[in-house]
């Protein structure tokens, strides 16, 4: 936990990976703020919502309003989201089964970030008004991106997020245009307007916890450095009747990989392999044996995505 | 006396972009000569200028802008190259601070960057997707079939017979990607940065 004072020392403090990370965990509930927040991906695309965030001693909370694309407000106390689409007057309600829960921090257990990323100060920079240290996580091999990261210098708090390709070319971009770090949010403002979902339909996808075992799947090796995370069956379509797919999600600590394992059907899948890439997210679509069709999603290479894919096996 | 300050103030507004119809045509009309009303509103711009930026404090010189006008309407025009030819990286090299010397060449750099961003939009890529129904079919329109309507799809690149990659949207992805989106930000980065990118990010008609 650092201490607020931590800004006025003028010395450059040396950090590795895991205390930069800690530090820019705990940064989120030193203060309740408000700002912009803009995300810019390497091909033009553009989105941006406002953010509102505050804690209490319980209670992380989280209201996101996006400014472009399909009208949404998305709520998070702790691990519980809530989408509202007020056009079709619809709430989605999912749980995050991740790290978020506050006040654990969140380093999936079994990884090492420390043995796939260092970290480098580069100096500092003002971003949204404020001062911020700007820090590099350098990969140290090419199955992962590099990060540059833009660290409040008081709070910590994460201001902007650049994903590095090998190159170094930026793919992607996240940064506040805009930041209020003294903002008048409280949790209890914002639990009400989560809770006040009168008028609305309320949409809960099913959702089981399985492990890629028990569904006869596993990898041969695993990819260096991405432990398992979690497995669930849970369906992705909003149509009544949707087929559940499997997702199973696995991480290095930073990056993160999903695999969708769904029964091939010759009516929704192409019969070819499909790759795409947009900004730091990349997929790659095709069979692992003719009946089967697994989709893999991450911010990863696809180099890494093709791994996974070629490593996935029918458990004996 | 007063109709001095009257003016003044007319002009400050006029500065301010504050003025319309009727009052918009006088003070124009006042500013438009080469008397007092002209220099007035070209010291009410400088402050202006100075006020949002220390560097502007240097007015142009004017003899020397009518020149390059003059100079500028006589070249030929040339058509622009309909694509980017050279693309731009940026590298990652750990900064040597430079001091602020230079704030202007400082701010070129940042256009660089963005620059290298839209250069980067326009090559280099196998694949891409607009995230939002047609956020970026601006920046997509020269490299990228648009579907008449589509709902913006991820664009997938697919092989075909002969090996050759052919590009093609498959809506049944944006599924998928929302999945991931929301349920697989597991790292330590995601909070709040990630959760914020990917909420900001998600994808449409959920």
């Amino acid at each position: 936990m650092p201490p607020a004072d931590a800004a006025l020392v003028s010395v450059d403090v040396v950090r590795d990976v895991a205390q930069w990370i800690e530090r820019m965990h705990s940064a989120p509930c030193l203060r309740p703020y408000a700002g912009t927040f803009v995300v810019l991906a390497a091909n033009g695309a553009m989105s941006s919502s406002r953010i509102w965030h505050a804690c209490d001693g319980q209670q992380q909370m989280e209201r996101v309003e996006s400014l472009s694309g399909t009208p949404r407000t998305i709520f998070r106390r702790n691990d519980e989201v809530r989408t509202f689409l007020p056009q079709a007057r619809i709430v989605r309600a999912d749980r995050r089964e991740d790290a978020g829960l506050f006040p654990r921090v969140p380093v999936v257990s079994g990884t090492s970030i420390a043995q796939f990323y260092t970290a480098r100060l580069l100096g500092q920079e003002r971003v949204a008004g404020f001062v911020t240290d700007v820090v590099w996580f350098k990969p140290v091999d090419s199955l992962r991106f590099g990060y540059r990261l833009w660290s409040e210098r008081e709070t910590g708090l994460i201001v902007k997020l650049q994903t590095l390709g090998a190159d170094g070319r930026v793919l992607e971009q996240a940064a506040f245009s805009e930041l209020d770090l003294n903002a008048s949010v409280r949790v209890e403002q914002l639990s009400r307007m989560m809770d006040a979902t009168v008028g609305y339909k309320i949409v809960a996808p099913v959702v089981v916890k399985t492990s890629a075992h028990a569904e006869g799947w596993t990898l041969r090796q695993p990819v260096a450095g991405f432990v398992p995370v979690s497995c669930h069956r849970r369906s992705v379509s909003d149509a009544e009747d949707a087929p559940s797919v499997l997702q199973c999600l696995y991480s290095d600590g930073l990056a993160s990989v999903s695999l969708f394992v769904e029964p091939f059907d010759a009516k929704r899948h192409p019969s070819k392999p499909q790759v795409s890439g947009m900004g730091a997210t990349q997929l790659l679509a095709q069979h692992v044996q003719p009946d089967v069709w697994v989709t893999a999603v991450g911010e990863v290479p696809l180099q890494t995505l093709r791994l996974f894919v070629g490593q996935l096996e029918r458990a004996r | 006396m007063t109709n001095d300050v009257n003016d003044r103030e007319m002009l400050s507004a006029l500065a301010d972009g504050q003025l319309q119809g009727d009052a918009f045509e006088a003070a124009l009309a006042y500013s438009a000569g080469d008397g007092e009303g002209h220099a007035t509103l070209q010291l009410y711009h400088l402050v202006g200028d100075v006020l949002r930026s220390s560097d502007l404090a240097r007015p142009a010189n004017p003899a020397f802008m009518s020149r390059l006008r003059d100079q500028l309407a006589q070249e030929p025009l040339r058509s622009l190259p309909t694509q980017l030819q050279i693309p731009i990286h940026t590298e990652v090299v750990a900064p040597v601070r430079q001091e602020a010397a230079n704030a202007s060449v400082f701010r070129w750099k940042m256009v660089a960057g963005v620059a290298s961003l839209a250069a980067v939009a326009a090559i280099g890529w196998t694949s891409l997707s607009s995230l939002q129904d047609g956020g970026a079919v601006g920046s997509q329109m020269a490299i990228a079939p648009v579907g008449a309507g589509s709902q913006a799809a991820p664009v997938v690149a697919v092989a075909d017979a002969d090996g050759q990659q052919v590009m093609i949207r498959d809506p049944r992805l944006d599924e998928l990607l929302a999945a991931h989106k929301q349920f697989g930000s597991t790292s330590a980065l995601q909070m709040p940065a990630g959760f914020l990118r990917n909420a900001t990010f998600e994808t449409p008609g959920r």
